[in-house]
């Protein structure tokens, strides 16, 4: 096996931290999040950078990278204390590029190449969180319109992103299998009748969370993203990609807060010695490296999996579901080790520990990636 | 215009370590592009991109080999690189290392302009660029902090220590560039995948130049001796306070 990266990777890599310490400083990163604001500096940095637009096929402009490229880069912005949701656009704009008309391409392009998110991923709903299949948004024909009603929970930047990736059930639904009710919309988030409200949070600070509600909102057929009663299939095609990009972030995160921690075991003397000469430390010291190498060698080998085109319905799951947890004990260890101070806003293992909690819930929750691998791997022994 | 920007890889400055005897130890450092040679040939690129013209890029040393490095430096614009073998004792000598990228620039032939930065990254005695210009015998400019082409001549603007110099200079000329003179571009990925599919010519030093002669003999480098801190803390705002502190930088100063 050969672990080291390309010269390629390495220089990409050495662009994204001196674009970093330009455009994204501690300081920057600071004031964001106490402000509730979203990163513009930085993501227009990454964007000018090329960034934006690395995964991304070359007809459409980008520059193509294999996954553990895209990893390595995910990896770097939050090891470097970025934020998780600014990197990653191709991965979740591929079921666009793969079934939107080229009308739809068109403006999610548009909006990638400047910069912002194309659209809101809008599955969640207030009763259909991991069970999507109790989606109750509806569309419905009527008068020559589609029309959709419901409401979306936890929408991610719902407050800039100008459109809805909308999963909605047919109002009139006859199909013998359920899921061939759901298809797919793509929904102008400045249509009359879609209200957004931000929700309040304990960590995420940078990124707008909201309730939206659709009420009435008129679409047409053109609107439709890919085919009919594919709606789920089509939301599928990337969950496996988009899981390990959650993990390549937890694996940053947790190196970023394991740095942070190891220094300053270093520096903080008690008793007249550094408190990284205490064996208790050490020992937390140890067992946090010894799970990020076990982040790093199950987000790297999914990666190579996924250009290798192995499945990944279990390692991705494996991978999402350690790493959520991991990144959990590591940050939370990290904070420990720093005491008082780790529990202040000066410090961004705060930040860290408040944001990597929430991955054990979003993109799929701890129990539903036990779901997920449970039955797979048990399906290779019947 | 042909223009010639020289680099020179150095340690990263970060991986330097001190031996017990206080001499470096830079066996495990790794090599980059010395980070006052990035304004070089961002100052370069700019020209070319502004008034046409070609961008090479030239060094001499252990980097010239090392195809990261040929990458790195390929990425930031340069339409290819030359490199000359060397050993790194030649290298430390300002005058040998501009007698090897002299013998460069003319084999290269047929160039314009030489653009260097202010200072090598490990050694900044900020002598290569003026004993290059002097050897080729061109007009030779240092401490320019902004670079233009206009009406068949280099503007130059020259930082001084109270004024600003703005001067016209006919080509060919060598200038050495100050740091503030730009902000170097990042290579995205697609300029770090086209770097690896431009030309590289590789040269032995020999194949150059004759032994190039030495300017100075290092008699040794090493670092400062540590001194322990004194660990005095004077508190207060208080005349006596501020009588105790004098007190103490007297006897430091005496």
């Amino acid at each position: 096996m050969d672990f080291r990266l390309t010269e390629e990777q390495e220089l990409l890599l050495e662009s994204l931290r001196e674009l970093m310490r330009r455009d994204c400083p501690e300081a920057y990163m600071k004031e964001c999040y106490e402000n509730h604001e979203y990163p513009q500096r930085f993501i227009d940095a990454l964007t000018a950078g090329g960034f934006g637009l690395l995964g991304v096929p070359e007809e459409y402009g980008g520059t193509p990278a294999d996954t553990v490229t895209m990893m390595l880069v995910m990896e770097e912005i939050t090891k470097n204390g970025g934020p998780h949701f600014s990197f990653g656009q191709p991965l979740s704009i591929k079921d666009m590029l793969e079934f939107g008309s080229p009308e739809q391409i068109e403006q999610t392009m548009t909006a990638v190449k400047a910069g912002q998110a194309a659209f809101v991923l809008g599955f969640t709903e207030p009763q259909a969180g991991s069970d999507s299949g109790a989606i109750a948004t509806t569309f419905k024909r009527r008068n020559g319109g589609v029309y959709i009603n419901g409401h979306k929970s936890f929408m991610s930047n719902a407050l800039r992103a100008p459109y809805m990736l909308c999963l909605a059930r047919d109002a009139d639904e006859t199909a013998a299998d359920k899921r061939q009710a759901f298809s797919m919309w793509w929904l102008p988030m400045q249509k009359p009748g879609v209200k957004a409200e931000p929700l309040k949070k304990i960590g995420w600070h940078m990124l707008d969370t909201c309730e939206v509600y659709l009420d009435d909102v008129e679409l047409t057929e053109k609107d439709l993203v890919g085919k009919e009663g594919d709606g789920f299939r089509q939301a599928m095609i990337n969950f496996e990609a988009e899981r390990l990009l959650i993990a390549a972030g937890l694996l940053g995160s947790a190196e970023c807060a394991f740095e942070d921690a190891a220094r300053y075991a270093c520096q903080r003397v008690q008793f007249g010695r550094p408190i990284g000469d205490n064996q208790l430390i050490q020992l937390k010291i140890t067992q946090m490296k010894i799970k990020i190498e076990n982040m790093r060698n199950m987000v790297y080998k999914c990666a190579w999996e996924i250009d290798n085109k192995i499945p990944v319905r279990i390692s991705s799951a494996l991978a999402k579901l350690y790493c959520a947890q991991a990144a959990m004990e590591v940050a939370d260890d990290a904070l420990q080790i720093m005491g008082g101070i780790g529990y202040t806003v000066d410090c961004r293992i705060s930040r860290l520990w408040l944001d990597t909690r929430v991955h054990r819930i979003g993109g799929g929750t701890d129990e539903v990636m036990i779901h997920v691998a449970g039955r797979a791997i048990l399906k290779n022994y019947r | 215009m042909r223009i010639v920007i020289c680099y020179k890889c150095v340690p990263e400055e970060q991986d330097l370590k001190i031996r017990p005897d206080r001499t470096p130890d830079w066996s495990g450092a790794a090599r980059k592009i010395g980070q006052y040679d990035l304004n070089a040939i961002e100052a370069g690129v700019r020209l070319a991109e502004s008034a046409g013209g070609e961008v090479l890029a030239l060094t001499a040393g252990a980097g010239a080999n090392d195809s990261k490095l040929q990458k790195a430096v390929l990425s930031r614009g340069p339409a290819a690189m030359y490199g000359i073998k060397t050993d790194e004792e030649t290298l430390s000598d300002s005058l040998a290392t501009a007698y090897l990228l002299k013998a460069g620039i003319e084999k290269i032939g047929g160039v314009d302009l030489v653009l260097c930065g202010e200072g090598s990254g490990d050694i900044y005695a900020r002598q290569v660029g003026p004993l290059l210009g002097a050897l080729i015998g061109w007009r030779t400019l240092n401490a320019v902090s902004a670079l233009s082409f206009a009406g068949g001549a280099l503007r130059a603007e020259r930082s001084l220590e109270n004024s600003r110099e703005v001067l016209r200079v006919d080509l060919p000329a060598v200038a050495a560039l100050t740091t503030d003179a730009n902000l170097p571009r990042i290579p995205g990925m697609k300029d770090i995948l086209a770097a690896g599919k431009k030309p590289v010519t590789i040269w032995d030093a020999a194949e150059v130049s004759a032994p190039p002669p030495r300017g100075a003999k290092t008699v040794s480098i090493l670092a400062p001796e540590k001194q322990e801190r004194r660990q005095i803390i004077v508190e207060g705002e208080s005349e006596e306070s501020i009588a105790v502190f004098y007190g103490h930088l007297r006897k430091v100063l005496r």
